[in-house]
Order: C-alpha cells, then structure tokens, then sequence
C-alpha cells in the first residue's frame, strides 16, 4: 500500500484545523495575553475555511470511500455532521472571544477547540472502529481539559474531574466491547465488513460473548449520548463547566456519540435483523421522561438546559427503536437543530452570566433563575433571543424544533409504533413547562436592579448566527430535510 | 500454546478489578490506575485475539490505546493537580457542590 500525497487532499478540512491549531499553541507562546484575542480571530477563520471547503466539495452527493487504508469515508451523512460540528465550534469560538478574553491561557483554549472539532469530524467519516475510537478519544481528551478550564473555579474542577473519570470508565467499557467485537468477527475491523459478517452470521452476536459486546458497545455510547441509566455526569458537567463550554459539550460532543451510533449499532440492527429494539425503546422512553421531569425542579438554567438535553437525547435514541431511512431523517435532522438550539441558550445563558458577573464580580450562582427576573426590561435582545431558543427547545412553530419533532415523530407513528409517540408528545407538553417558566421569569416578574445589561458585540453575533440556525430550518425545511434524508440514505442502500 | 481462553478470562477478571475499583475508591489517584487496569484488560483481549487469528489489526489497535492511555493519564494527573491546589487532598468525596 503506498503512500501519496494526494490521498491526503479529500481531508483539507481537518488538516486545516490541525495546522491553525498547531499555530495558535506555538504563536501563543510568544504573545501577550492582551493580544491573544488575535488568535481567537485566527481560529474563526480557519473554521470558517474549513466550512468552505466542506461546503465547495459538495454536501448532497459525494461518495468516497476507502481514504486511508478503508478506515475513513465521506458521504453526505459525514459531511452533515462534519458541517454541525464546524457551524457549532464557529458560534462557540466566536463568544469565547469576549468569555475568555482576559484568560492568559487562551491560546490552549483555542488549540483545544480546534483539536477537539477534528476529532468529532473524524468519527464523523471513521468506518473503521479503531479510527473511529482515536477520533472519539481526540475529542473527549480536549473537552475534559476545557470543562475545567478556570481551574481557581471550584466548580469548574469539580465538573472536569467528574466528565473525566465517567469519560474515561466509559470510554474503557466502548473499548473492551470493541474488543470482544473484533475478536467474535474473527479479525475485522471494518464497520461495514462487521456488518457483512454478522448479518451471515447473526447467531454469535446471540452468543454471551456477543451480547457482553453490544451492551459493552451500548454503554459506552450511552454514557457519551447521556441516555438515562449512563446520565449522571452530564448535569454537573454542563452546570459546573464555562457557559460556552457547555455550549460545545451538549452540541457537540454529545452529537459525536449519535453519529457513531448512527454508524455502529444501526448498522449491526439492520445487518442482523434481530429484534433488540425493546431495550432501546426502555431506554428512549426513560431517558425522555426523567429529562423532563427533573428538570421541572431545577433552580439554575444550565442545569435545566442539561436535562433538557438529556430529554432530547431520548426524543433522538427513538431513532434506534425504528429503524427506518424516515425516522433517521429525522434524527439527523434533530441533530443539527438541537445542535443550534442548544448552543444558542447557552451561549445566552453565558451572556447574561458575563454581564452579571461584570456589574457585580462578587456575585454568586449567576446561573440561577433569580437572575433573569425582569431581563425583559434589562435587555431585550438577551430576553428575546432566550424566548426563541427556549420555544424551539419545546417545538413551537416556525423553528427548527417543530419541524424536526414533527418529521420524526411522524416517521415513529408511521412504523406503528404509537406508543412511544404519545408519550414523546406528552413529553413534549411538560417540556413546555420548565421552558415557560423562564419566560415568565424574563417577561413578567419584576427585575431585581434596573441596571441595563449591555451586551458585548461578540455574544450577539453567535447569538444571531444560531437564532438565524433556528429559524432557517423552521421556515425553510426543504433543503435541510432533503439534506438529511441523502445522509439517511447513506446506511439503508 | 495457551488456548486463547486462559487469556480472556484473565482480562475479564483485570477488568471487573478495575471497574470495582472505580466505583468503591476515593483517591483520585486510585480511580486512575483503576482506569489503566480497565484498558489494560482491553489491551490483552485485542492482543491475544490477533495473535490468535494471525493477523496485526488487533496489535496495532493496542498500540493505540497505550499511547492514549498516556494521554489521558497526563490530562487525569493535570486535572488532579489543580484539585489538590484547591482542597489540599485529592480526596473525589470532597467534591460536592454541584448536585441535583
């Protein structure tokens, strides 16, 4: 097998992330911290390039496979996902510029965003599970260091230490299921080899061994996906992390562990016709309702925001019950707008959590919902654009929550599985409540000071870039969902 | 040689230690090693598989993962450093501010 260096040119997006985050971390060593900012700019425009690039190749039908020794592809649904990643740590990068513009270790900030973006795009093309475990890894190593970024923040340590000791059993469990898997196909490594073999041979995956690798395999996702039994972390993560942070954990990573879903256990589903869908069914519906039920009594907004998230995550794992090109339509579709929806209310949440900490560097719990009483009044902008996130979050039309709630849980009622509708729509309707209840605190209650909030211009425009997200796929949903359904097709041909 | 099940049952027995380890330590440095023994068990199926069926993908895949190991035993031990500048222990029971 021989080496060239055009074989490398279908993969421009990430070697241009890796080369501008090499340069940040060098050329941040001789800068000071007042003209670090200039490296935030440099990242923004090394993604947006990356973006170009991704978008000049072409999103709806390109097909190459075999890149790297077999062990990457780009089709449509790698592109999708690549895309959201890019879109996700644009919005991110762009409101870190103000977050962490007195930091002197921005430079590694930055570095690890763009690391941990390539890694998310790498499991995004991997067919190869040892491809697709390393990118995982790249991505996971990068958000443990930035989950605790302010390290004199005792929170912030406290949620590094707890997403990195869950992030690492996790990880190790995927690993050992891996494991099991290689050894049980005789040798192979290849995702769509492994569906092959299995598919002729479904009755080793019935074997103790093989169950042992699909639960393994499932749990290490699980943790990653935050469906219910593996959710512990993610709560005090999000909560505990830096507000844009959290912003990149809930849409992207977490997003990661759904296209390796997608690409693995999807996969063996249809390759091995067995009906395992029963337990993902358990697992979707607990996830949805203990989401939403918890995160009714939830004091701080980031820590709603993460059950909510967890929620989501059940709505989405609906996709492996049905398996069908309709519903994973609309579970990729989902992505990409949770994606937005959530990295837009974090990214407010630490807008308003800036401002407060700005007037007052003493203040405490800036996350409580206390401190969006009268924000109304204090800033509109803030106030209106939470409003928006909050309602896509709950499904409201014209925004890219109703439009991808409503083409997934009508592909779940089209493959008759009404159950598991009424219950995600009841759970929608609760969701409505913890989401309303910020609004009455923004808009109805009165403010605790009267003191205008001015919002810096860097929080604005990520703000405005995922508020045009939204309602773009709200009011525009043709080319998303045939988008979507092109990525769909790329596991049913 | 051994049968190839001398080898599984080993890293199955490696594993449990360490997944029993993670969950009843307090030391964050304990919970680390346990987290290596974990991989390490990982790394011994992959190893033993490959050789069994005469083929590299299954060692190169080890490979991988002890350099990773690395990596993240560098992060753990950073993370774990900044824990002790604050509380003077490394103590994880301590670490409860954030709940519910």
């Amino acid at each position: 097998m021989s080496f060239t260096f055009e074989s490398l040119i279908p993969f421009a997006p990430e070697i241009i992330l890796v080369i501008a985050a090499l340069t940040v971390m060098i050329i941040g060593l001789f800068m000071e911290t007042s003209s670090k900012k200039l490296l935030g700019y440099f990242s923004i425009v090394a993604l947006l390039a990356s973006i170009a690039v991704i978008i000049a190749k072409g999103v709806y039908e390109v097909e190459l496979t075999g890149l790297l020794a077999g062990s990457l592809t780009i089709d449509p649904m790698s592109q999708f996902f690549k895309l959201t990643f890019l879109l996700v740590s644009l919005l991110v990068v762009i409101a870190s510029i103000k977050e962490f513009e007195e930091h002197s270790n921005q430079d590694e900030y930055y570095t690890l965003i763009l690391l941990g973006t390539v890694g998310m795009m790498i499991v995004a093309s991997a067919v190869d599970i040892v491809t697709m475990f390393i990118g995982f890894e790249l991505a996971s190593l990068s958000t443990y260091v930035l989950a605790g970024f302010n390290k004199n923040e005792p929170k912030n340590i406290e949620a590094a230490i707890k997403y990195f000791i869950i992030g690492a059993v996790s990880s190790t469990i995927l690993l050992f299921g891996l494991s099991y898997l290689y050894g049980l196909s005789g040798g192979l490594t290849n995702i769509d080899e492994l569906a092959n073999f299995f598919s002729m041979n479904a009755e080793l995956l019935i074997s103790p061994m093989g169950i042992m690798a699909l639960v393994m395999i499932t749990a290490g996702f699980g943790f990653k996906m935050a469906l219910v039994p593996f959710h512990m972390w993610a709560p005090d993560v999000y909560q505990g992390s830096p507000s844009v942070i959290s912003a990149l954990l809930a849409a992207g990573s977490k997003k990661m562990a759904f296209v390796a879903a997608f690409r693995v256990l999807l996969v063996a589903m249809i390759a091995m016709k067995v009906e395992i869908g029963i337990l993902f069914a358990i697992l979707a519906v607990a996830t949805m309702t203990l989401g939403n039920v918890v995160a009714v009594s939830q004091k701080s907004i980031k820590r709603m925001l993460a059950y909510s998230s967890i929620a989501q995550a059940g709505y989405i794992a609906m996709v492996f019950v049905v398996v069908t090109p309709e519903a994973l339509t609309g579970g990729i579709l989902y992505v990409m707008s949770h994606a937005f929806m959530k990295a837009g209310a974090f990214i407010t949440v630490g807008a308003v959590c800036y401002v407060l900490l700005k007037q007052n560097s003493k203040a405490q719990d800036v996350d409580h919902i206390d401190n969006f009483a009268g924000l109304g009044k204090r800033s509109p902008f803030l106030a209106f654009s939470m409003l928006l996130f909050l309602f896509a979050l709950a499904g409201i039309p014209p925004t890219a929550g109703f439009v991808s709630k409503f083409i997934l849980f009508l592909a779940v009622l089209k493959a008759d599985y009404l159950y598991l509708v009424v219950i995600a729509i009841l759970n929608s309707a609760l969701s409505l409540y913890y989401y309303a209840r910020v609004v009455k605190y923004m808009y109805v209650l009165p403010p605790a000071s009267d003191e205008k909030m001015s919002v810096p211009t860097p929080y604005v425009l990520a703000i405005v870039l995922a508020m045009i997200g939204v309602l773009a796929i709200g009011i525009v949903p043709e080319p998303f969902v045939e988008w979507a359904a092109s990525a769909a097709e790329v596991l049913f041909y | 040689m051994l049968p190839i099940s001398y080898f599984l049952i080993v890293s199955a027995i490696v594993f449990c230690i360490g997944v029993y380890g993670v969950m009843t330590l307090r030391s964050g440095i304990m919970i680390m090693m346990c987290v290596e023994l974990m991989i390490n068990s990982a790394n011994v199926n992959l190893v033993a598989f490959s050789s069994h069926f005469g083929q590299m993908n299954g060692q190169v895949f080890a490979l991988f993962c002890i350099a990773l190991a690395a990596a993240e035993a560098a992060i753990g031990f950073a993370i774990l450093m900044s824990i002790f500048r604050s509380n003077k222990n490394i103590n994880i029971d301590n670490l409860n501010i954030l709940r519910w």
